[in-house]
């Protein structure tokens, strides 16, 4: 049994995205290439939910006495929230668009997740897709903005190691 | 500036026409006797007492924290025979909290007591910052 903890410096869970116009649909690790300027990690991650739910379709037979089942696609997406940084919300990070922007833009963004961090050997999770469900919130008990990100993942997550 | 320096100036202003008095001094304790007992009808002020909590929690330790401040003010004054505008002084200080910027929740409160001819009023003033 080995855990996935994430409470030390160097396993926090790393989040980066990159929307430099750029079509990488065909290989998704170029993306994120070392050095990349136009590479945004996302900063203060409050929490990060990876949903992958294949699609199912039941029916049933009179000469069968429970249903049977196969599997339709998948929905994935990637839902986190954040405490909004004013570099990255309203900044570009290269060629990469403000988070705003992006949204209003619907630009296709490559994303990469690390488990535990993005360092040398680090296990990731990666796709494509597009950011919604922005809804910023503030209230007087709460008074720093924050907001909800949903990564709408664009057919399939690949996985690997940094 | 402390906030404790805001609310005194705010009240040296807003009490100077009335029954009651207020004094910069800490309302420290001298051969037993609490200061606002010996000295009825001035208002005392506690510095400011600070603490600093987690607002939000994050998972790269760009976490947001606030800071709390709480001051306590004391007034005693002849139960028997109270200043007519004693509601007005109450009010007065209950308002100063109004006084102090930057605050996302400012908030006072007021309790009293009754020890022997003496009815103390107790304040307790409470900031919000991040």
């Amino acid at each position: 049994m080995a855990y996935i903890a994430v409470n030390s410096t160097g396993n926090f869970v790393a989040l980066r995205i990159n929307a430099d116009g750029v079509d990488y649909d065909s290989n998704v690790s170029a993306a994120f290439v070392a050095g990349n300027a136009n590479v945004m990690t996302v900063p203060s991650l409050q929490e990060v939910t990876l949903n992958a739910s294949p699609g199912t379709f039941r029916w049933q037979q009179l000469d069968n006495a429970s249903e049977l089942v196969v599997t339709t696609p998948s929905t994935n997406s990637v839902a986190v929230t954040l405490v909004m940084d004013d570099t990255t919300f309203f900044g570009n990070v290269g060629a990469t668009p403000a988070l705003v922007d992006i949204v209003n833009n619907k630009t296709k963004v490559y994303f990469r997740l690390g488990w535990q961090g993005l360092g040398t050997g680090d296990r990731y999770i990666q796709g494509k897709g597009y950011l919604t469900a922005l809804a910023p919130t503030v209230a007087p008990t709460s008074p720093v903005w924050t907001t909800p990100i949903t990564i709408e993942v664009d057919g399939e997550y690949t996985r690997g190691n940094v | 500036m402390a906030i404790r320096d805001t609310l005194l100036a705010n009240l040296s202003v807003a009490l100077a026409s009335s029954n009651v008095s207020v004094s910069s001094e800490l309302p420290f304790t001298a051969a037993g006797v609490a200061l606002y007992d010996k000295n009825m009808k001035k208002f005392y002020l506690n510095v400011d007492e600070n603490a600093t909590t987690e607002l939000f929690s994050t998972l790269d330790n760009n976490d947001v924290f606030q800071q709390e401040i709480t001051l306590q003010g004391y007034l005693s004054v002849d139960a028997k025979n109270q200043p007519s505008d004693i509601d007005t002084v109450v009010g007065h200080v209950l308002n100063s909290r109004l006084s102090v910027a930057n605050c996302y929740l400012r908030e006072c409160s007021v309790t009293n007591e009754y020890v022997e001819d003496r009815n103390t009023y107790t304040f307790e003033f409470r900031f919000l910052t991040i």
